[in-house]
């Protein structure tokens, strides 16, 4: 073999191999071959066989090519005698291609209908997309412990082993919603409400990505579906149908709340919070941002994430603990919330700070003329370090 | 040194230039507008050097060639149309985007008419040829821009008409309008040995008859019962009670078309209200809605009363101290009947003193509330 022959060979080994590994991602959270619920089964059952039979004729078809391609190659020969039409290999082939895209269409179909049962719901969750977060609420539903509406967002927590639907729908522009590991990708349409089942076997983790292009910050519209033990579950729901409580007097905390309601409380529901004059104060996003909505706030600190799950409110040590929790521990460590050590107060405070510099947003004033003023995102507040250093204390409190 | 055409696109350069310097200082600083005017500007100045470079195609006009000064040049009145254009242009910055946009359309149009009117007029010393090249570059722009801008006078003269008149009137002049055409029509195919100017006269006499019905109709105004719509504002408000609405309600419609995309379905049955939420099997009272969304909810009626829904939305403050409800309702409907309605809740259950609820007028103790998470 000469020198110029293996070095063509060894490239394409070298090419074929990194693509190979390429697709090798230990551990990765959105990866569609590791189902964890039956809807994504579901789909699994379905793409195991079609990539198998796809990859066969891939590679029979790229044989019978490369073959071609050395074999019949111009070494200067005469052009052969040209003949037309092969009927018996033409219908052959048009025959053979349609019979497997027939086979494969019959259990897509199975599939597709499969997938859209709904009739066997046990609970149900509205998902609202807008630029560039997802929020869930959860109607009242006393057979789940869910007594009264709750409303959230970034994380969606479902109990395991319960077949939960999912209403979508959209605020601005149309999103989609995937949880790779729990069933496929639903659009979410203004205007329109679609729904998508989801289940998990069990406790855990599972990352998502917004994946219809929606503008700026499509790359950090992200979300988790947190899956916990119906008896953890229960426990977050108890949590999260609590009103937030004030802090104690002449703390960091308590002065904190004074200037999340001076400036946060216009965007931003906590339940519970009471103005000065002892009226509860009720959030108007409609009045303030384009979507019409900014994430409730009144547990925060009950979820990991923040800004459209984009950023983590746990430290990187947390984190990697909740994460690389089994599926025994993991409602527990996820229960515990942030705790005070555990907070990412670096990430924190540089959104406080500046939003918009760490996630892109259409938040400059200067340019808000399309949307009558309104922000897509959250602006630039322009806070003090003193005043960062009370939301802090008190945005710690929202457990 | 310069050609005619190279004098025409420098003098439009200029023009531009200037018009791009008055934008920026007078109407809009902003830097769109004047990189639109200056990519014009550079547009024009590369055809005024490319007509300075092949002296206006001369070369290109071939074999019939006219010698210098054969034929006189026909009189013009795209000069005209171009002047007005341009103080159009120019009046429009200073006063109305629509003058300016109007006089910038006349400007291109006499602009392009004079460019190949001349460049033609200058191909060869046969006149007809001359004419046949000009036909043959402009006549794709200037029949299908004729019959559109034609058939506009027409459409906006003959509503003027339809809407002047009584509705009877009316009925009878689009039937007798439409015989008309068919049986003219008619004739012109089945004789088609008729004069040309006659097919073109009867044509142009129809024309300009239904031009000035339209005109003298627009000057008379609207009929009596549209200008009275006008002013009480028929068509902008909903009564949302009891009573079957003298306006709102006339052809309610018996069915809907967005019963695929619905949040749920409200349907009145021996005297009970009951909601069905979207993805949820059992029947409840209380549905949840999407905050700050808009969203749609059907309404069907199983009674044998005619009957509405009706949402209370919350309150809103119309004056100091002032406030008054937000309701949105369906048309009444009879029996069988199904109707979409589609709202908007901004706020949340917890902003409201009063539930948000659906109820129908008159029918006692029956109430869907509506949860706003």
């Amino acid at each position: 073999m000469s020198t110029k022959i293996r070095r063509i060979v060894a490239g394409a080994f070298g090419l074929a191999a990194t693509a190979f590994l390429a697709g090798c991602a230990k551990d990765a959270p959105q990866d569609t071959w590791q189902p964890k619920g039956s809807n994504a089964k579901i789909i699994d059952d379905l793409q195991q066989p079609v990539f198998a039979i796809a990859g066969v004729i891939g590679v029979i078809v790229t044989c019978a090519v490369v073959y071609c391609i050395i074999k019949f190659r111009d070494r200067g020969q005469a052009i052969p005698e040209q003949t037309h039409g092969k009927p018996a290999l033409e219908i052959g082939m048009t025959i053979l291609p349609a019979l497997i895209l027939a086979g494969v269409g019959v259990f897509t179909f199975r599939t597709v209908f499969d997938l859209s049962k709904t009739s066997d719901t046990q609970m149900v969750v509205n998902v609202t997309g807008q630029q560039w977060w997802w929020e869930y609420d959860y109607p009242a539903q006393p057979e789940m412990g869910i007594t009264a509406p709750i409303i959230t967002s970034g994380q969606m927590i479902i109990p395991v082993g319960t077949k939960v639907l999912l209403r979508e729908t959209s605020r601005d522009v149309i999103h989609s919603y995937w949880i790779p590991a729990l069933n496929g990708k639903r659009d979410a349409v203004p205007g329109r409400v679609h729904t998508l089942r989801l289940d998990a076997d069990k406790p855990g983790i599972y990352a998502g990505q917004c994946t219809e292009f929606c503008g700026l910050s499509h790359a950090n519209m992200r979300m988790e579906t947190v899956a916990l033990s119906k008896e953890d579950f229960a426990a977050w729901v108890a949590n999260q149908l609590a009103d937030a409580k004030s802090p104690a007097e002449k703390t960091l905390a308590k002065e904190g709340e004074g200037v999340f309601l001076n400036q946060c409380a216009r965007c931003h529901q906590v339940n519970g919070l009471k103005k000065a004059d002892g009226s509860p104060a009720i959030a108007a996003p409609d009045e303030n941002v384009w979507a019409g909505a900014a994430p409730n706030l009144t547990h925060l600190m009950s979820r990991n994430t923040f800004a459209g799950a984009a950023f983590d409110l746990l430290s990187k040590k947390c984190r990697a603990d909740v994460w690389g929790a089994t599926s025994e521990t993991v409602g527990k460590k996820y229960l515990a919330g942030v705790t005070e050590e555990c907070l990412n107060q670096t990430d924190l405070r540089r959104w406080l700070r500046n939003a918009p510099a760490m996630k892109p947003m259409y938040a400059d004033p200067a340019k808000l003329t399309s949307t009558n003023g309104k922000y897509r995102g959250m602006p630039n507040l322009g806070l003090t370090e003193d005043d960062i250093d009370k939301l802090v204390a008190y945005l710690s409190t929202l457990k | 040194m310069f050609t005619p055409g190279s004098k025409l696109f420098l003098g439009l350069t200029g023009f531009v230039l200037a018009v791009s310097v008055i934008y920026v200082a007078v109407v809009n600083n902003s830097i769109g507008g004047a990189v639109a005017l200056l990519s014009v500007a550079t547009g024009t100045a590369l055809l005024a050097g490319l007509t300075l470079f092949n002296r206006d195609g001369e070369v290109a006009v071939g074999d019939v060639a006219a010698p210098a000064g054969a034929e006189p040049l026909t009189s013009s009145m795209w000069p005209l149309v171009a002047t007005v254009g341009f103080v159009g242009v120019v009046a429009g910055l200073l006063t109305h985007p629509i003058v300016f946009f109007l006089g910038l359309i006349a400007l291109l149009a006499s602009g392009t008419e004079w460019l190949i009117q001349s460049w033609s007029e200058g191909a060869s010393s046969d006149k007809v040829y001359n004419a046949s090249i000009r036909g043959r570059m402009l006549h794709p722009l200037e029949f299908p821009v004729l019959a559109l801008v034609g058939l506009g006078v027409i459409i906006v003269a003959f509503s003027r008409v339809m809407l002047a008149v009584s509705r009877d009137a009316g009925a009878i002049i689009f039937i007798v309008a439409g015989a008309a055409v068919l049986f003219v029509g008619s004739i012109f195919a089945l004789k088609p040995s008729l004069k040309k100017t006659l097919v073109v006269g009867i044509c142009v006499a129809s024309a300009v008859g239904v031009a000035a019905s339209g005109i003298a109709a627009a000057s008379n105004g609207l009929r009596a019962d549209l200008v009275e719509a006008k002013e009480e504002q028929h068509f902008s408000h909903k009564e949302c009670g009891e009573e079957v609405s003298e306006h709102f309600d006339h052809l309610a419609e018996g069915t809907i078309s967005l019963r695929s995309n619905a949040v749920a379905t409200i349907e009145l049955r021996d005297g009970k209200l009951t909601a069905r939420e979207l993805g949820v099997a059992k029947v409840t009272q209380t549905i949840t809605f999407p905050r700050s969304n808009s969203a749609t909810i059907i309404f069907r009626n199983k009674d044998e009363k005619e009957a509405r829904l009706t949402a209370f939305l919350g309150t809103k403050a119309v004056q100091d101290g002032v406030v008054e409800e937000v309701l949105d309702c369906t048309q009444m409907i009879g029996k069988d009947h199904e109707q979409a309605l589609t709202f908007k809740i901004a706020k949340s259950s917890r902003a409201s003193d009063k539930p948000y609820t659906l109820t129908v007028p008159g029918l006692e103790g029956q109430s869907i509330e509506i949860m706003v998470p």
